[in-house]
């Protein structure tokens, strides 16, 4: 009985970090969906439909939640700052005015000016398409290096998945920090250092996370009979092992995002992240941080924009997690 | 047994593959690293003896394995810019770093634990959802920020207690105890927080399955009450898992250290590094990157066996199949 009420509160509670059994239900009826195609071409319109179609109802899922209208709307806003700000900012980025500096928030400096007499406003605008950016090709090279690694680790040649599942699991405790640090001996502070070493460190991870479900489809009945037609090996990554994946691959992304704003930060703090001159949250808050002492408040801002960001994030991965668990969601079951 | 010496093998694999992309990273610096070094102005003689000085005249091969040779018989090579040997420099850095880590972590243990627990026994839907935006936020602070909220709250100086030292670190070291102890709270109690409540994203996540588990209807069927039987039983068959999330955490946790560390002015690894790398002491920077892979592998080398340890499912698993 006590069992019973405890599962029914467990439904209203977000589950963070690896939920292995949980992860296995999805996959397991996602195997059960796509066990029963007919023709290549038949599935492969099917599929697109509800991929279509599914995109929707996930998206509708997420807003119906209270704190997925939070993620999403957070999500929006910065999207439509970084664009607007591309073409407008409150004032010139490029304006300084010496005998104005760390002025208090006025009519025309809406959160006053930084210790060059630049607005902190403008600048923190101009900062989220940095960091928009950031987030957004790290997760894409994160996304493809992961994919890559997971191919590589359902592969059919023992000796080559055998040897990538080692070499990821002793990599993995190497940190993103490392690896900037790494780069940014020759690279110098770059975005692309941020870029790069977020995306080798989120794909590494990614690729550990998602490989027992790709395992558990790679080694089904419906791949075996794929390739026993004929097919070739990338055909069945790319429509039958792939797709099994991708719930747990885009939950992963969306986290890894918000770590990436976060990792922005600490590196453009040590020097080894965006370059001085180029706009960006953390660039804000590092250059705020040198005077806490006299203007304690200026520092308030960008972390708690960058905070408020990575919430966002986070929320949106666990509630994406919520909704395309299949198990858990009647909506998403094809009939 | 097999499974050690395998893993090991790996260790020390991952760790030459490391070196090699290191001493890689070092080689290809755009511009010569000699002249970069001496100076705009410095006469040739000068960058010519920087550049012997630093072997770089030698055959590429022959500076990796002088390198490597050096560091297998615990030289790492001199410092360019203060002519100390490294292996001395980051030995007085680890005296700050090290502690500080393990303070941090038993925060974020302490912390993580102990409201992840709470965070599952609970039944008030109210503190359920608490404990959620805790865990939800906490690790969503930027370590910068957040150990800058901390200087205002409680910094000596600046914060509104002013009870506590923020910036610095006593030239004595560890002689002076209380003052090299309290210059720590602040930066432990910042990477402590924001690792703990991931770690409790974590407990709350594994333990919550656990409480669903058969393990957990079979103890309250002896007569365990449902928190004796989280505490006593669950607590066990997460452990495993636990310490792997932990180990990983070390990783991560690293990168608030450099950050906290700059920002309280303590002089660690994470500053060292950075220093040298804005003075472009190569020779620094190389040995002490390997010296922070090297240590991660370890890391996560031990978790690997610790887990194996603490889960005898697994240990029966691989001997079956073997």
């Amino acid at each position: 009985m006590m069992m019973r009420n405890d599962s029914h509160n467990r439904a209203e509670e977000y589950q963070t970090g690896t939920d292995l059994s949980d992860m296995r239900q999805g996959a397991v009826s996602s195997v059960e969906r796509s066990a029963n195609q007919p023709s290549k071409r038949a599935a492969k319109d099917r599929e697109n439909v509800a991929l279509g179609r599914g995109f929707a109802v996930v998206l509708r899922l997420i807003w119906k939640r209270g704190e997925g209208k939070f993620a999403l709307t957070v999500m929006t806003s910065w999207v439509a700052i970084s664009l607007i700000s591309l073409f407008w900012t409150p004032q010139s980025l490029w304006k300084t005015d010496g005998y104005q500096v760390w002025a208090k928030p006025s009519a025309t400096q809406w959160l006053g000016t930084d210790g060059i007499g630049a607005d902190v406003f403008s600048w923190l605008m101009a900062g989220a398409r940095t960091d928009l950016f950031i987030a957004v090709a790290s997760v894409i090279f994160a996304g493809i290096l992961g994919v890559l690694l997971i191919s590589i680790m359902v592969s059919r040649n023992s000796a080559l998945s055998n040897g990538s599942v080692v070499a990821v699991d002793a990599l993995i405790s190497i940190p993103t920090i490392l690896i900037a640090l790494i780069l940014a001996v020759p690279m110098g502070a770059s975005v692309m250092v941020v870029v790069l070493a977020c995306g080798i460190g989120y794909g590494l991870n990614l690729a550990r996370v998602a490989r027992p479900e790709a395992l558990l489809a790679a080694n089904s009945d419906y791949v075996g009979s794929a390739l026993s037609y004929g097919a070739s090996g990338f055909s069945v990554m790319l429509h039958h092992i792939l797709p099994n994946v991708m719930p747990t691959v885009m939950v992963q992304l969306s986290l890894s995002a918000g770590t990436a704003v976060l990792a922005e930060s600490g590196l453009t703090y040590l020097g080894i992240g965006v370059p001085s001159g180029v706009p960006s949250w953390g660039h804000s808050l590092a250059t705020s941080v040198k005077l806490i002492d006299v203007y304690p408040l200026s520092a308030l801002w960008p972390g708690l924009i960058v905070t408020i960001v990575a919430v966002a994030l986070n929320i949106f991965g666990d509630v994406l997690r919520d909704t395309t668990d299949p198990s858990s969601n009647p909506e998403l079951r094809r009939s | 047994m097999r499974f050690i010496v395998r893993r090991f093998l790996l260790f020390v694999a991952a760790l030459f593959v490391i070196s090699v992309v290191i001493f890689a990273a070092l080689r290809i610096l755009p511009g010569d690293a000699p002249s970069v070094m001496a100076g705009l102005n410095a006469p040739p003689e000068r960058v010519a003896m920087l550049r012997s000085q630093m072997g770089l005249d030698r055959p590429l091969a022959v500076q990796y394995s002088s390198w490597i040779d050096g560091l297998l018989h615990g030289d790492f090579g001199i410092s360019l810019l203060t002519g100390r040997p490294i292996g001395s420099m980051v030995a007085a850095r680890c005296s700050v770093t090290f502690p500080l880590i393990v303070l941090g972590l038993i925060v974020a243990i302490a912390i993580g634990l102990t409201f992840g627990v709470m965070a599952v026994l609970t039944t008030r839907p109210a503190l359920r959802s608490g404990f959620h935006l805790l865990g939800l936020i906490g690790g969503a602070i930027p370590a910068l920020w957040g150990g800058l909220l901390l200087i205002l709250l409680f910094g000596r100086g600046t914060g509104l207690l002013g009870v506590l030292p923020s910036q610095g670190f006593p030239e004595t070291g560890w002689d002076s105890f209380r003052t090299a102890f309290a210059s720590l709270v602040l930066p432990a109690l910042t990477v402590g927080v924001i690792s703990g409540a991931s770690l409790m994203r974590y407990t709350r996540s594994a333990l919550g399955d656990i409480m669903h588990s058969g393990y957990i209807d079979q103890a309250m069927a002896c007569g365990y009450t449902r928190r004796a039987a989280a505490l006593k039983v669950g607590l066990r068959l997460t452990m495993p898992q636990l310490v792997s999330v932990v180990g990983l955490m070390f990783a991560s946790m690293i990168t608030g250290v450099m950050v906290v560390e700059n920002l309280f002015a303590l002089p660690g690894i994470g500053t060292g590094l950075v220093t040298d790398l804005g003075n472009r002491d190569l020779i620094a920077v190389q040995s002490e990157l390997f010296m922070l892979a090297a240590f991660f592998l370890f890391i996560g080398f031990l978790v690997d066996l610790l887990h194996r340890f603490l889960d005898p499912r697994l240990r029966y698993a691989v001997q079956e199949r073997a």
